[in-house]
């Protein structure tokens, strides 16, 4: 899922934006979990440990409305998610910053309850729709409270794999809460190099309020090369690193997801 | 002058699949007609699935036959595709055993074909198409051309008061990722019969009957595990086969392709359920009513905690020895090739995948062992068309850290082995059938994509 907090922060400034404030979207910046979603769920008695953990190499450097520089952010994100059936699971996470001067720091949380197209129906596209709410402190956003809906599309094919998450956002509790919905779509796309090993491109970007889309220099627009590590069915492991292409969006940031999948409940060969 | 029979076998060998003129099936009319042709099936109140099936039904016709005795099938094919019925576990030529690979011509859309066959050998056996489905999860084998075929012995193998046919076929089939990697078949529907549970009829029986059930997977992919709450299972035979050892067992279990006939004291009067053992596939439907007389309300289960079954307990108590000399090893080790998360494995024996997969001819007389070696995360059910083999060593762990010492085994013939994940199995069997002779793994995504190897005789 990408930029979880971000987008909350881009409809946070998009009146600054109407006002040509344009510098302030630079701060629109905090890169707590990347990642394009796919649409499977985890398993029904299983619990999916992951630790996102994002540097920003290169971002804003200066301290905007109350909100922490992204420059030399570390965010060490917990995401666990547990499946509830075969077609259902919730996730919570934990968000964390670490920064000179500012210390170990908690973010935030969220709760991301989600369910899929069973596998039975017979659908040619995985299809999976997701809904988050969460809190955030002010000083990593000045929206405290936000929620999205995240319908999650994919299909592999062959060695290829193709996912789209066409988000929209809505803050809850903050200076965006009369803004309406936000349009943060993210996409994937990878290729299987060999069973272990897969490569490919994810694309991250936030487009403002539907119905007001942002100019292009405003708009967040970030390109990830990644690999994919499929060492056992019970790890994750994601690495990246991500270009932002516009004004409004951090230059540079490297990305890595390790996740373990834990079998909590009595396995027997006659279930 | 030129006979029936001559005629027929005559049509055999200038091709099975030619349509003869009206005049020819005036001279010769057929034992049995069977028509494949589409149908929609009732699976259940919440299952309605159009198929491709024989005579309209699913299982198809039981074909009862005896042992010896010529007999002609005319095959009408009424689909937009060419077909092909292969006679599973007769002992057939090989341009009328069914599979193309053999030489057996396919029988071209609305067309008909006629297989002359000798049945042999005694037992139960079936026909099913040998077809490919590919990426296509709704034909060959994934439908409804499946059959029961009994070549009736001089003597039964057990006495009985009655007897079921008894068909485990899954369906509605989808790609699902799996933990090796790749995608594999799932299934929305599982059947006996082309019924669900609470869809068919119960199996009606009375206190003090033995009963003769002969258990057939047609499954595309799937093993099953069956059992009768309140019942045991008397093993008789395994793919239609007289066991040396026969014994009772609380469950079984059968790979694609394999059959056993079991027989059952009816000794607990009650309505029960016979079906999966494995909960989440009885819920998909795999299980029918034995309802005995006079007895009535819901069929009760008692779930098994465990599953429990092995091919060992049925062979000989004493090793004999064979009556040939030494076999020739013929040592084939399969293996998967990724083709990416998003597809299913494709498949080689020693290194190559079919047609490529080679070996050296056969010699008539000679007995050879194979050594089948499962380097793949998958079980695999191999299967001999046209022979039978001898289970001789099974499961032996592939990994020189479980390797424990062979165990040899005697008298167990079938035609169908589950080859389990990362061991080493081998089966014996006598060249004594000339002509092309396929081997395969028969889930049918395996052999679709290359799990086969053709065998020729010098």
């Amino acid at each position: 899922m990408p930029d979880r907090l971000t987008n909350s922060w881009c409809n946070r400034f998009f009146p600054l934006v109407a006002f040509g404030c344009l510098p302030l979207l630079a701060h629109a910046q905090a890169n707590y979990e990347i990642q394009v979603y796919g649409a499977q769920t985890v398993p029904p008695q299983t619990l999916m440990v992951e630790l996102h953990s994002n540097f920003t190499v290169d971002g804003e450097r200066e301290a905007v409305d109350g909100v922490y520089p992204t420059f030399h952010q570390e965010h060490e994100t917990i995401e666990l998610t547990e499946g509830l059936s075969d077609w259902s699971e919730v996730g919570f996470y934990i968000f964390t910053s670490e920064q000179d001067g500012h210390g170990v720091q908690w973010v935030g949380d969220h709760i991301r309850p989600r369910i899929r197209v069973p596998d039975s129906w017979g659908w040619p596209v995985g299809v999976s729709l997701s809904t988050e709410i969460g809190f955030q402190r002010s000083a990593y956003s000045t929206d405290t409270w936000t929620w999205e809906i995240r319908p999650i599309i994919d299909k592999s094919i062959g060695r290829w794999y193709f996912a789209v998450n066409p988000a929209l956002e809505r803050t809850l509790h903050g200076p965006d809460v009369n803004q309406g919905l936000g349009f943060a779509p993210s996409a994937k796309i990878s290729y299987d190099f060999t069973p272990v090993v897969s490569g490919g491109l994810e694309w991250y970007a936030d487009y403002g309020a539907i119905g007001n889309i942002s100019p292009v220099h405003n708009q967040q627009q970030q390109i990830f090369v990644v690999a994919d590590l499929n060492v056992s069915p019970l790890w994750e492991i994601n690495i990246g690193v991500g270009i932002g292409a516009t004004a409004a969006t951090d230059h540079l940031i490297v990305k890595a997801i390790l996740g373990r999948r834990f079998d909590w409940g009595r396995h027997s060969p006659i279930d | 002058m030129i006979t029936r029979r001559e005629l027929l076998k005559l049509s055999t060998l200038i091709g099975v699949a030619r349509s003869f003129p009206a005049s020819a099936q005036e001279l010769a009319a057929p034992d049995y007609k069977i028509e494949i042709a589409p149908v929609t099936l009732d699976l259940s109140p919440r299952h309605r699935l159009k198929t491709v099936a024989y005579n309209g039904q699913v299982p198809g016709p039981l074909l009862r036959l005896k042992e010896n005795r010529p007999v002609t099938i005319e095959v009408a094919n009424r689909t937009d595709r060419p077909e092909i019925v292969h006679w599973h576990g007769l002992f057939t030529a090989s341009d009328v055993d069914g599979a193309m690979e053999e030489g057996t011509p396919p029988i071209a859309p609305h067309s008909s074909a006629r297989y002359t066959l000798t049945p042999r050998p005694v037992g139960f056996r079936w026909y099913h198409t040998h077809t490919m489905a590919m990426s296509d999860l709704t034909r060959a084998q994934y439908g409804g051309q499946h059959a029961f075929l009994l070549i009736e012995p001089r003597d039964n193998p057990g006495r009985y008061d009655q007897e079921f046919f008894l068909g485990l076929h899954d369906w509605g089939a989808y790609l699902l990722p799996s933990d090796d990697g790749a995608m594999n078949p799932g299934y929305a529907v599982a059947t006996i019969n082309g019924k669900a549970m609470g869809s068919g009829e119960p199996l009606r029986v009375r206190q003090g009957q033995r009963i003769l059930l002969h258990f057939l997977n047609s499954s595309p992919t799937e093993v099953h595990w069956i059992a009768l709450a309140g019942h045991t299972f008397h093993v008789l035979a395994l793919d239609g086969n007289q066991v040396p050892s026969p014994r009772s067992v609380p469950m079984l279990r059968l790979a694609p392709g394999e059959r056993i006939c079991a027989l059952v004291e009816l000794d607990n009067p009650g309505v029960w359920v016979l079906g999966e053992v494995r909960k989440h596939v009885q819920a998909l439907g795999m299980a029918v009513a034995v309802e005995y007389e006079n007895k009535v309300g819901m069929a009760r289960w008692e779930q098994p905690p465990d599953l429990i079954w092995n091919y060992e307990q049925f062979a000989a108590v004493q090793l004999t020895d064979s009556a040939t000399a030494d076999p020739i090893i013929v040592p084939l080790v399969f293996e998967s090739k990724f083709r990416g998360h998003g597809a299913m494995e494709a498949w080689t024996i020693n290194g190559n995948s079919y047609p490529n997969a080679k070996a050296e001819p056969l010699i008539l007389g000679q007995r050879y062992r194979l050594q089948f070696i499962n380097n793949s995360i998958d079980d695999h059910p191999l299967h001999l068309h046209r022979h039978s083999f001898e289970l001789r060593s099974l499961g032996a762990p592939l990994s020189a850290a479980q390797r424990a010492p062979r165990k040899d085994i005697r008298g167990i013939i079938k035609d169908v082995v589950l080859v389990d994940s990362r061991t080493r199995t081998e089966v014996e069997f006598t060249a004594n059938n000339p002509g092309a002779t396929l081997l395969h793994c028969h889930q049918q995504n395996h052999m679709d994509l290359g799990f086969m190897m053709l065998f020729d005789y010098a």
